[in-house]
């Protein structure tokens, strides 16, 4: 199962998403997220900017997820985190400046740091400020498309390999999720042209293979039960319904062959029926019967014998 | 005895894009579009020639990994097979520095350009199999050919594949079409087509071992 977990999501263009996303599940991705970016003030009331189902047709291999990136540049701003976590699959944030990324790795609730490696960040990734935020269980993101494009000359794509490295170097390459963020199917690689990118960043090929998987697997998974369960521990996965359309099967069955009453009872509702009791017998029944039969039969021989025998000796 | 030991890329060249050559001319035939399946598996220009790919590489790492780079592999890479109508290549490296060519693959927006007037075209360099010896390579290169054909005659039909094999032939030339049907047809005749190519080259390869 391969994740991708940054598709930017555009309302005027369904076209070129429609393709981006046959182009996805071509390349052997199974579950995509459709991304949407706040950028500034949240709105009061949040509504999905992403409709669900989608408006237009998409590979039926694909999974789907709803994903919202929050652009951090003002701590003090009321961000209602817990708002769009309740709208959204998955929230992100990308703060801009040090001191929000020191508050999203400590403080804020989220399930990835998603900061933009493809400009220069004017400040070290440290150690112990990110150790937090993977202790917390939250990912950070590493997203290559704007460095394979590469629109401005090459400066996007040293700063990507540059910020990524660093990234892995002050991580220790734990809890690293890589994603396309594809603004045109273009952009887009094959999970093992992503995992050979990876090891090139000094990601290991374990450690890429994870990033694409189990990493962004379980930041998928820890979202869903942050949002669904109860205090995110408990969650009911099966309470033991059973379809409708089952249930009603099973009842004309046993009222049929008689199940839930005594046996006695359906027997005598059988021979009241007119139906032939040596079909209901069992099988013990019968091999007693039949042993009783030969019994008999070998009784009467000896009788028989026994006559014929005593004649001769008689006079 | 000590042997050079190399790595095998077996590439997919993809073409993402609708926008191209090719749509225009198809465009006439049916109102349907095509699966995305047959679209994304063009078949690739004419003009696409091992040489010139190779050069393409060449340029790729160049600017990637700069002189030391090039170095490093120009003595090993060598494109060993090249097939526009199904749009695969295999690709000789040195085992040791086979991750800087698959860098530079990932890193290939569009297709090299015989000369500078030419249009570009975009393209995805998908490796889709690493191996070490080309018996391999070629194996996987036949069993994929294989499932694309079905998958697209599951996809798109049969009518709809042949239109556009058929379309594509009147417009790429005449040794494009025949190959185009053959691998609508049977799905074998291709299949041997390459290789007995390959045959060829990997005797080749154990000679110069």
């Amino acid at each position: 199962m391969y994740y991708d977990l940054n598709v930017p999501y555009d309302a005027n263009n369904h076209s070129e998403l429609q393709q981006i996303l046959a182009f996805l599940a071509e390349l052997g991705y199974n579950t995509i997220a459709l991304n949407h970016t706040i950028s500034g003030k949240v709105p009061e009331n949040i509504t999905s900017q992403i409709p669900s189902p989608l408006p237009f047709s998409n590979p039926s291999s694909l999974h789907i997820l709803r994903r919202c990136t929050i652009h951090l540049s003002d701590p003090a701003q009321n961000h209602r985190l817990n708002h769009i976590s309740s709208v959204y699959d998955i929230v992100a944030l990308q703060p801009t400046t040090e001191k929000c990324l020191q508050l999203a790795c400590l403080g804020f609730e989220c399930d990835l740091i998603s900061l933009d490696l493809s400009i220069r960040l004017p400040f070290y990734f440290k150690h112990t400020t990110l150790a937090v935020a993977l202790e917390r269980g939250i990912k950070f993101e590493i997203c290559y498309g704007t460095g394979i494009l590469n629109g401005d000359g090459g400066a996007s794509r040293r700063n990507l390999i540059s910020n990524a490295t660093q990234l892995i170097r002050a991580t220790r390459g734990r809890g690293i999720v890589v994603s396309s963020e594809a603004k045109k199917a273009l952009a887009c690689r094959g999970p093992a042209d992503v995992i050979n990118m990876a090891v090139l960043w000094g990601l290991g090929q374990e450690r890429g293979a994870e990033a694409i998987g189990r990493e962004a697997r379980s930041a998928m998974m820890q979202a869903e039960l942050k949002r669904r369960s109860h205090a995110g521990v408990i969650d009911v996965v099966y309470g033991g319904e059973k379809p409708e359309g089952l249930a009603l099967e099973n009842k004309e069955t046993n009222a049929k062959q008689g199940k839930g009453k005594r046996k006695a009872e359906v027997l005598e509702s059988r021979i009241s029926e007119g139906d032939v009791l040596s079909k209901s017998m069992s099988k013990r029944e019968q091999k007693r019967q039949a042993k009783k039969a030969r019994l008999e039969v070998a009784k009467t021989h000896q009788g028989e014998n026994e006559s014929t025998h005593k004649d001769p000796a008689a006079p | 005895m000590v042997r050079i030991k190399h790595r095998y890329l077996l590439v997919h060249i993809l073409y993402p894009e609708t926008t191209g050559p090719n749509a225009k001319s198809t465009s006439s035939a049916p109102a349907k579009p095509f699966p995305h399946l047959i679209q994304f598996h063009r078949p690739s220009p004419n003009e696409l020639t091992p040489q010139l790919l190779a050069r393409a590489i060449r340029d790729q790492v160049l600017l990637l990994y700069g002189d030391y780079g090039l170095a490093l592999i120009s003595s090993s890479l060598n494109v060993k097979y090249l097939s526009p109508a199904t749009s695969t290549a295999i690709i000789r490296v040195s085992r040791d520095h086979f991750r800087l060519v698959w860098g530079a693959l990932s890193y290939m927006t569009d297709l090299p350009k015989p000369s500078k007037l030419a249009p570009t075209r975009a393209c995805v360099m998908q490796v889709v199999r690493v191996s070490g010896t080309i018996k391999k390579a070629e194996e996987e290169a036949v069993r994929r050919a294989r499932g694309a054909i079905l998958r697209a005659r599951r996809e798109g039909g049969e009518g709809s594949l042949d239109g556009f094999l058929g379309g594509l032939g009147g417009l790429g030339g005449d040794e494009e079409a025949g190959r185009g049907e053959g691998a609508g047809g049977t799905g074998d005749i291709g299949d041997e087509d390459e290789e007995d190519g390959m045959d060829g080259e990997s005797e080749d390869e154990t000679n110069e071992l």
